[in-house]
């Protein structure tokens, strides 16, 4: 394989690996937040935006962490068949379907961008007590599925690897 | 092309995706953006966008990944093998008692855990070599294991019922207290299964010798019945505050996971590595769930906008001319065949919007509709060819499990399920009696 297609994914998985790191321990972040509602209400002063920054946190917990969790393989596959394919028949399969992937991936780009664009326009906030601006959500969203985008790449690349006999 | 034509084309597509074995949230995301596309033009394309808005106003999710991390910290950190232990020593002398005692382990797995992956990584680990070493049939051991374990979406708390309680706008609370009574006939009806088997077959499971009885005093008996306590303790930390109105139902899965922390760190378990594997996982589990949703929301989206809806409702009840009672027999005996191929979180965001509208419209009790639906998910977890737990199984057993072992081992484990199924379809009171007294209804 070309020297360039080594860097790319080296550099993508590398990235990938530490946000997706970063990610995992938003999960006590979050829980974090709930802990500190519940307290606010057991003093019976509770905060407002505690919920909503609860629900920020979980959707960039799980989207920034996409990528590193296809590193990892454990977005679940209908393997019955799959699985008992040779390694380079699934390599053959799996770079015509990642377009698949990546077409899905790239229509929530498109979509994901139309909305921040539009939040950035007219300052959206939602419409609760808090009232967040609702920007930052979907800029880290963006950036979720350029990551994924990224990251199916490589696997793209590493499926033409081995059908070359290669490793990537 | 008339919409029927359209919607049987997007679900064969996906099937046929699916089979290709990308992951499946690509497979349906892909076929339900094409869809959205095709059908309205670049306005369809922000369908799947508006599907991550949806969801983050889902609040309960937020209990999802709460659950999965306390199950790993729970399995990782082996705070379950003196609950084991206690079992084993309890239930001992009776035919088939170690799988009886798995049984009743993951009824109690099920009362602190809201998922089923949770029991099957606690069955892996624990269970299955204790029974293994004991000289347990396989199948009969596999069996146990993977439909223990599916009871913790039956049991409260569940996820599986705070989902359906979002589509259905049923109670969850209710839900929750509805799925006890169900959940515990159809644990009996598996311990005197497996009684039954032993006692007819011996030799699948040998029995605890005399003298190792004798071995065991009564003052450790008694000592071990503390472990019972550790349930009991996650479950009350977590049910009090939030039945009192304390905490909401996301806060007290927070105070769970919190609490199971605690147990292990009090138990000196909780090491570097427990509580790395389990943070990763948690990702890993939480990643896979939300995709998969994502991507079956927009599918339903496009479905919705086709009117399959209307369509489905129509065919069923004017041009079938069936009555209620029959249509409700239709749509779990689909629910089963498509169980057969799609995963649970799958089926509950495409097919599920559109059979509650049904069952509502025909004026059937949701929350019971809700268990009868929950039980269906179970039993879609067990039935080859693809099924969670079945699949979870090959994945944590040793490899010896084969596949077509486990696939059997599921099997008198489906029709218990299946008669559950039906006993709290003809008698809804099973069902309904508890939340109703609780709630004074």
């Amino acid at each position: 394989m070309p020297q360039w297609t080594k860097s790319y994914v080296r550099w993508v998985e590398a990235l990938n690996y530490r946000v997706g790191r970063f990610a995992m321990y938003l999960l006590f972040i979050i829980m974090g937040i709930l802990l500190w509602s519940s307290i606010t209400k057991f003093i019976r002063v509770p905060s407002l935006w505690t919920l909503e920054m609860a629900q920020f946190t979980l959707v960039a917990y799980y989207l920034l962490g996409a990528p590193y969790t296809f590193q990892l393989g454990t977005n679940v596959r209908m393997d019955l068949l799959y699985s008992r394919l040779r390694p380079r028949t699934q390599a053959l399969w799996d770079a015509f379907t990642v377009f698949a992937l990546i077409f899905y991936l790239g229509v929530m780009l498109y979509g994901a961008v139309g909305s921040t664009v539009y939040s950035f326009e007219t300052g959206e906030r939602n419409p609760t007590a808090w009232r967040p601006v609702l920007w930052p959500i979907k800029t880290v969203i963006c950036l979720s599925f350029v990551l994924m985008i990224l990251q199916s790449f490589v696997h793209l690349l590493r499926d033409i690897a081995i059908l070359r006999g290669e490793e990537l | 092309m008339p919409y029927e034509w359209i919607a049987t084309l997007m679900f064969s597509t996906m099937l046929l995706m699916m089979i290709t074995g990308q992951r499946v949230f690509g497979a349906i995301g892909f076929v339900a953006v094409v869809a959205a596309i095709s059908l309205w033009g670049t306005g369809g394309s922000d369908m799947g966008f508006s599907s991550i808005m949806k969801l983050m106003k889902w609040t309960p999710l937020l209990t999802l990944p709460m659950f999965v991390f306390m199950g790993y910290v729970m399995s990782e950190s082996r705070l379950a093998e003196d609950l084991y232990k206690m079992f084993h020593v309890w239930f001992g002398p009776l035919p088939g008692g170690l799988a009886v005692g798995t049984i009743l382990l993951m009824v109690m797995i099920s009362v602190m855990n809201g998922l089923s992956v949770a029991g099957m990584a606690i069955g892996a680990t624990i269970a299955l070599p204790e029974l293994a070493r004991r000289g347990y049939d396989k199948q009969l051991i596999s069996g146990v294991i993977q439909a223990g374990s599916s009871l913790g979406i039956l049991i409260p708390p569940s996820v599986v019922m705070v989902l359906f309680s979002l589509i259905a706008r049923a109670p969850v609370n209710q839900l929750w207290l509805a799925g006890i009574m169900p959940g515990l006939l159809m644990a009996s009806m598996f311990m005197i299964y497996v009684v039954f088997r032993a006692w007819l077959n011996p030799a699948l499971a040998p029995r605890m010798t005399a003298e190792e009885r004798a071995e065991i005093t009564w003052a450790e008996r008694l000592l071990l019945l503390r472990a019972g306590l550790l349930p009991v303790l996650i479950f009350a930390a977590m049910m009090v505050p939030f039945i009192k109105g304390w905490a909401s139902l996301t806060e007290a899965s927070v105070i769970g996971a919190v609490t199971s922390v605690m147990a292990a760190v009090i138990k000196r378990r909780f090491s570097w590595k427990v509580f790395e594997t389990a943070t990763r996982s948690t990702l890993a589990i939480t990643v896979m769930f939300m995709l998969i949703i994502m991507a079956a929301m927009s599918f339903g989206a496009v479905f919705d906008g086709l009117g399959a809806g209307r369509a489905i409702e129509d065919f069923f009840l004017r041009d079938l001319g069936l009555s209620a009672w029959q249509v409700l027999v239709l749509m779990q005996l689909s629910f089963l065949v498509m169980g057969m191929f799609l995963d649970d979180t799958a089926m509950l965001v495409i097919v599920a919007p559109i059979y509650v509208g049904l069952a509502r419209q025909l004026g059937f009790d949701l929350v019971w509709y809700g268990i009868l639906y929950t039980i269906t998910c179970q039993i879609a977890y067990l039935t080859p060819p693809f099924g969670y737990n079945l699949f979870l199984m090959r994945a944590m057993a040793p490899s010896d499990y084969t596949l077509p072992v486990i696939y059997r081992s599921a099997l008198p484990f489906v029709g218990i399920m299946l008669v559950t199924l039906i006993v709290v379809g003809l008698f809804p009171q099973i069902a309904l009696w508890l939340p109703n007294m609780v709630l004074g209804l």
